[in-house]
């Protein structure tokens, strides 16, 4: 009924192809995303001094 | 503006939820791996079904947070539901991308082909098009709130279509059929033990989602308090001057 | 029964506001209907439609022509509209959005039903089938509404972004698939090719509740997309 191509032995690179590109689409995702929090981190805190530096007239920053 | 910081990452429950979705996955795996029987006529390849089944029910899952996210925003109109609403549809088209990656993997050395127009393998590739246009439509957007507002349309609309893209794919399918498929049937005739690790796969991938989920809506919030916090400091310096 | 007239009127208004400009400049329709005889042409190239194959390819030559100078007509709707200030105007008026959105979407379901009805005797001389059996109206009529409710609700959407050609196809494809699914297949039945398993009423069914739904839906989800 099935028309089996490859033996049960010969498709363990589909099942490791299947899970490396799983993981790896998920740890490359999770890095981008870390590394876009770091970025927004830095920009805050030099955002944060450069309130700081100035006169206290404004608001102190909103938020 | 540092607790917001916080509770996206670093600190001791971020830590903390980090090494239990750490183990939760290894304890997955080990049901994958070891637990699962291997199935008697294709072998080792059926355990591609531990990652495919899961990511189909997340990419469901993440689209019908989309639909509950845009149908919220449009009533209350604050930020946060636009955040999780878009959030989730940026997962949704990870689980997709990967129930159409492994899909044909897995059929490969089932079947022979690559790829079969079956019903579910054909309405995900419809759903990843329909969500695709909804990032598409926030990016082309002419400002920020016009996006929120246009894909919160979309996230509705492609929802609701949602069952009946399946209907219609399952019918034409039920009338074109070009390959008798055996064997792999997902609901019926599983062993108790690969239900049981599918169950496990099913729970672990989901709280791997709402970790997600949550992490991304958090990098949301973040990214706009720092947009508002440019804009003051632009419109001090403008003051100052 | 005032409420109705009320409703009715202006939806009516916009629709034949359009008409009437289409009768006057003819842009919209000539342009759709060349572009859907190019189609057919092309797929005759593509296809290499014989008497043979003819049962199995035409549904699907027929309906990829109707839906790509179909959605070629839709991108135009708003684009007018949008470029001269029109509407703005027509939001402004004292009218509810509901019968804005019904006479948009009348005027396109029109628009494409002429052009439709323009393609559909080209085809039947090509490709040598009677093309006028119940089953194959009522499908394209059907079809039609279906692909008038929601292009009507994403072309006022696409007309405001950018890339706005392009982006009303991509939106507009994905979600009409069930109904170009069901009319090509009601279509196949009607002119004679495959044996149906599912049945042409039940196709017919399916279609009839994707309009039901849209048409209940978008032009709630249209007043949305018009506001500010």
């Amino acid at each position: 009924m099935i028309a089996l191509i490859t033996t049960p032995a010969h498709n363990i690179p589909y099942l490791f192809a299947a899970f490396a590109i799983t993981w790896a689409v998920f740890f490359v995702y999770v890095f981008f995303t870390s590394r876009r929090q770091d970025e927004l981190e830095q920009e805050m805190e030099s955002l944060r001094e450069e309130m700081r530096g100035r006169d206290g007239d404004g608001d102190g920053g909103g938020m | 503006m540092a607790s917001v910081a916080n509770s996206a990452r670093g600190g001791l429950r971020w830590n903390i939820a980090l090494v239990a979705m750490a183990a939760v996955m290894v304890a997955n795996m080990f049901f994958t791996f070891m637990f699962a029987p291997t199935e008697a006529t294709s072998g080792h390849v059926q355990r591609i079904m531990y990652i495919h089944v899961p990511m189909a029910w997340l990419a469901f899952l993440a689209f019908f947070v989309v639909f509950c996210g845009s149908i919220m925003y449009l009533w209350k109109r604050t930020a946060k539901w636009d955040d999780l609403a878009s959030s989730a549809a940026e997962l949704g088209i990870i689980f997709t991308t990967l129930v159409l990656i492994t899909g044909p993997i897995w059929a490969k050395p089932t079947w022979g082909v690559w790829w079969t127009w079956d019903a579910r393998l054909t309405s995900t590739l419809v759903l990843w098009l329909i969500y695709v246009g909804y990032l598409m439509l926030r990016a082309y957007s002419a400002n920020r709130s016009q996006g929120a507002r246009f894909s919160a349309v979309l996230g509705i609309v492609g929802f609701i279509d949602v069952p009946i893209v399946y209907f219609a794919v399952d019918w034409w399918r039920t009338q074109h059929q070009r390959l008798v498929l055996g064997g792999l049937s997902l609901e019926g005739d599983l062993h108790p033990d690969m239900r049981l690790a599918l169950l496990v796969s099913v729970i672990a991938f989901t709280l791997l989602f709402g970790f997600l989920l949550r992490q991304r809506v958090s990098l949301k919030r973040v990214e706009r308090g720092v947009r508002e916090m440019r804009e003051d400091a632009e419109f001090m310096a403008e003051g100052q001057r | 029964m005032k409420t109705v007239v009320e409703f009715v009127r202006p939806a009516l208004l916009v629709a034949w506001k359009d008409v009437l400009l289409e009768l006057r400049n003819r842009e919209v329709v000539a342009t759709a209907l060349v572009f859907g005889v190019m189609l057919v042409v092309i797929f005759n190239f593509a296809l290499n439609i014989t008497p043979e194959t003819v049962d199995v390819l035409a549904p699907g030559v027929l309906w990829v022509a109707f839906s790509f100078a179909g959605v070629l007509a839709m991108s135009r709707a708003f684009v007018a509209e949008k470029e001269e200030g029109t509407l703005d105007a027509l939001l402004l008026c004292p009218v509810s959005r509901d019968s804005i959105y019904f006479g948009k979407m009348l005027a396109m379901f029109i628009f494409m039903v002429v052009i439709e009805a323009a393609l559909l005797p080209i085809f039947a001389v090509f490709f040598d089938f009677s093309a006028f059996s119940a089953t194959l109206l009522g499908a394209i009529v059907l079809a039609t509404l279906g692909f008038a409710a929601v292009g009507t609700l994403f072309a006022a959407v696409a007309a405001n972004v950018r890339s706005r050609e392009i982006m009303l196809p991509i939106l507009f494809f994905p979600l009409v698939s069930p109904v170009i699914i069901g009319a090509v297949e009601t279509s196949g039945a009607a002119i004679g090719g495959s044996g149906a398993v599912v049945s042409t009423g039940r196709w017919l069914q399916l279609i009839a509740v994707f309009d039901a739904v849209f048409l209940v839906v978008c032009p709630w989800l249209f007043s949305i997309v018009v506001e500010e």
